[in-house]
């Protein structure tokens, strides 16, 4: 579908090696979409969304004629096209009102997606307070005890980290730790159905407190938004399994012949090799070397020499 | 001197750092910068005033993290106090597949083979002649080929009429020729090796290149075959090329125009009407082949 693109200089060559598949992979990439038709709290919602996911985000300010539950098939030309691998699509219907679709592709290939639907939103510029600066690396909160069991609340966490969790590094700077995003999920419904999620995102500031560790007090910047799950499509496990791969040069590297004992003591395991005891070199001792009959006459005739020496030094 | 009664009034003045009256303990996942919190919500709260609680449990959860986060070892680094993190917990699913290992070029074999470590060089290298720092390789630099000197003299084996600026033109222009050479038989060779030892690279080891030379050549023949039967007189009367193969045996058979038994005709021109539109009205497209073959594109 794609035209396959021959690089006839540097420059593009350079960008499609960056496309290709690496060990250590890039951001990903989210492309804001909205649907043929859309409201404002869903507008507002894709903008601030957007805004959070900067740099690494495409805005189509356009409206696309784009169903994803019944075809795909555009959302693999968008991903191509623009080595994007998240998406957010926004819409507004009698049927499903302000509608936020999240989806996932892999290889360019819908691998899952989820619905949600607000039930009440609160953009970021109705906050009057001080928003944290573009591209900052945040913290996560998963509150309420739903988040591991049910699959819509899964497959939601799952999202959420990897459209926000930025570059995973090895290290962190303290005062770069800005905001924090909070998603709690709310109680069951009575029928049994899940019920709904509140995400709250907040300014982390840091106050003296007497100790080493600072005082949190934490300020709503928004974007909040109360939401209800709708539809979903699972990966298929196969392709997960795949995605969930992990190159050997990333595995944590284990460390042998370390370890701890009892006492909490690290003990540490040398492995020397095999050692030839008569060729050991130690302290020599002469009282304790071997005698043989030859050493014997020696030593008796310098015992006699001594003891002349001594006779003449006692006349 | 009794300084605690300070001290108390001092940390009466700060709100604690500690957080009470979690039954589960959290979930760290530092790699993330997350925190799970399994404790169940207090669901009248919820109800009464939600933004306030809501905002409450996050400052309380954000204090938890955070008091872990302060307890990672840190280093200074020029961004200022950086905290180490730990390997992620929660597994996130990459957005492309791993990267399929690429075959080993001839150069790369060989230097394997005899042990040759690549050391890096540094770009800039003094030259005499000039006094200065150039380039070791590319625009100004000193390995130049010499093209642009003003100067050159004639060899001692070399024809005196002959131009020697252009005859290193042409050396060079041979040089990149034969680089180029050299590069488009690796990327062939390393086409077919990849393709052939699919079992390997699945494993994710370096496709064997040995054979590959042998199947890339077998393949040609294979072409050349082939286009040579695709003539009219199957090949029989192409102009030879040194060094060609020999087709053996080919011969085309005619049929005579008119033939006594029509049967023959007819069951012959039928085999060729089914082959085209299909048998008693067929799908045309053989549906287990076509499966196998956009399975094998994918």
């Amino acid at each position: 579908m794609l035209r396959t693109i021959t690089p006839r200089n540097a420059r593009v060559k350079r960008v499609l090696k960056n496309r290709e598949a690496k060990t250590e992979e890039n951001i990903k990439t989210a492309i804001f979409i909205r649907g043929s038709q859309t409201s404002q709290i869903v507008n507002d919602a894709l903008a601030d969304l957007y805004m959070l996911k900067k740099p690494y985000a495409v805005n189509f300010t356009k409206k696309n004629q784009i169903h994803p539950f019944e075809d795909h098939s555009n959302l693999q030309f968008f991903s191509q096209k623009n080595d994007a691998s998240l998406f957010v699509i926004g819409t507004h219907s009698k049927k499903r009102p302000n509608t936020l679709t999240f989806a996932r592709m892999f290889d360019h290939q819908l691998l899952d997606m989820m619905e949600v639907s607000i039930e009440k939103g609160t953009p970021m510029k109705d906050f009057k307070t001080p928003k944290s600066a573009i591209g900052m690396k945040p913290c996560f909160m998963f509150n309420g005890d739903m988040w591991d069991q049910n699959p819509h609340y899964i497959m939601f966490k799952s999202m959420i980290l990897d459209f926000y969790h930025g570059q995973t590094v090895d290290k962190v700077a303290l005062a770069g730790l800005e905001y924090v995003i909070s998603v709690t999920s709310g109680p069951m419904t009575s029928e049994g159905k899940p019920g709904k999620i509140y995400l709250r995102t907040y300014t982390i500031v840091l106050k003296r407190s007497g100790v080493k560790l600072p005082r949190i007090e934490l300020v709503e910047m928004g974007p909040s938004m109360d939401m209800t799950f709708g539809r979903m499509t699972e990966a298929k496990p196969d392709v997960w399994k795949q995605s969930l791969r992990v190159p050997k040069e990333l595995k944590p590297k284990k460390k042998k012949n370390i370890t701890k004992d009892v006492m909490g003591d690290t003990v540490g395991r040398i492995h020397l090799g095999k050692q030839d005891f008569d060729k050991i070199q130690t302290r020599k001792m002469k009282g304790l070397k071997k005698r043989t009959a030859s050493t014997e006459d020696d030593k008796d005739s310098s015992e006699k020499k001594q003891r002349v020496n001594e006779s003449d030094d006692e006349e | 001197m009794d300084v605690s009664g300070v001290l108390e009034a001092h940390k009466q003045k700060f709100k604690s750092v500690s957080v009470e009256g979690k039954v589960i303990p959290l979930e760290y996942d530092l790699g993330l910068l997350t925190a799970y919190d399994q404790n169940p919500i207090d669901e009248a709260e919820l109800k009464k005033n939600k933004d306030e609680y809501l905002q409450s449990l996050s400052r309380d959860n954000a204090q938890l993290l955070f008091n872990e986060i302060f307890q990672l070892p840190t280093i200074s680094d020029d961004n200022g106090v950086m905290a180490m993190l730990p390997v992620p917990t929660t597994l996130l699913p990459r957005e492309k597949p791993l990267p399929k290992p690429k075959p080993e070029t001839r150069w790369e074999k060989f230097a394997k083979a005899k042990g040759i470590v690549n050391r890096k060089k540094e770009r800039m290298v003094f030259d005499d002649n000039t006094g200065e720092y150039k380039p070791r390789w590319g625009y100004k630099g000193i390995n130049d080929d010499g093209s642009k000197d003003w100067i050159i003299e004639v060899p001692s084996g070399a024809n005196p009429m002959e131009d020697q600026y252009e005859a290193r033109r042409e050396a060079k222009k041979e040089r990149i020729d034969k680089n180029d050479k050299r590069r488009q038989r690796n990327l062939e060779e390393a086409a077919v090796a990849s393709k052939m030892d699919q079992k390997t690279v699945n494993k994710g080891e370096r496709p064997n290149m040995d054979n590959a030379r042998a199947m890339k050549r077998k393949e040609i023949e294979n072409q050349i075959l082939i286009s040579k039967n695709s003539t009219a007189s199957a090949g029989k009367f192409d102009e030879a090329i040194k060094g060609d193969l020999k087709p053996k045996g080919i011969k085309r058979k005619f049929e005579p125009n008119v033939t006594a038994d029509l049967s023959k005709e007819k069951a012959g021109n039928m085999s060729i009407l089914d082959r085209v539109v299909g048998k008693n009205g067929e799908d045309l497209v053989n549906v287990r082949k076509a499966i196998k073959a956009t399975k094998s594109r994918k």
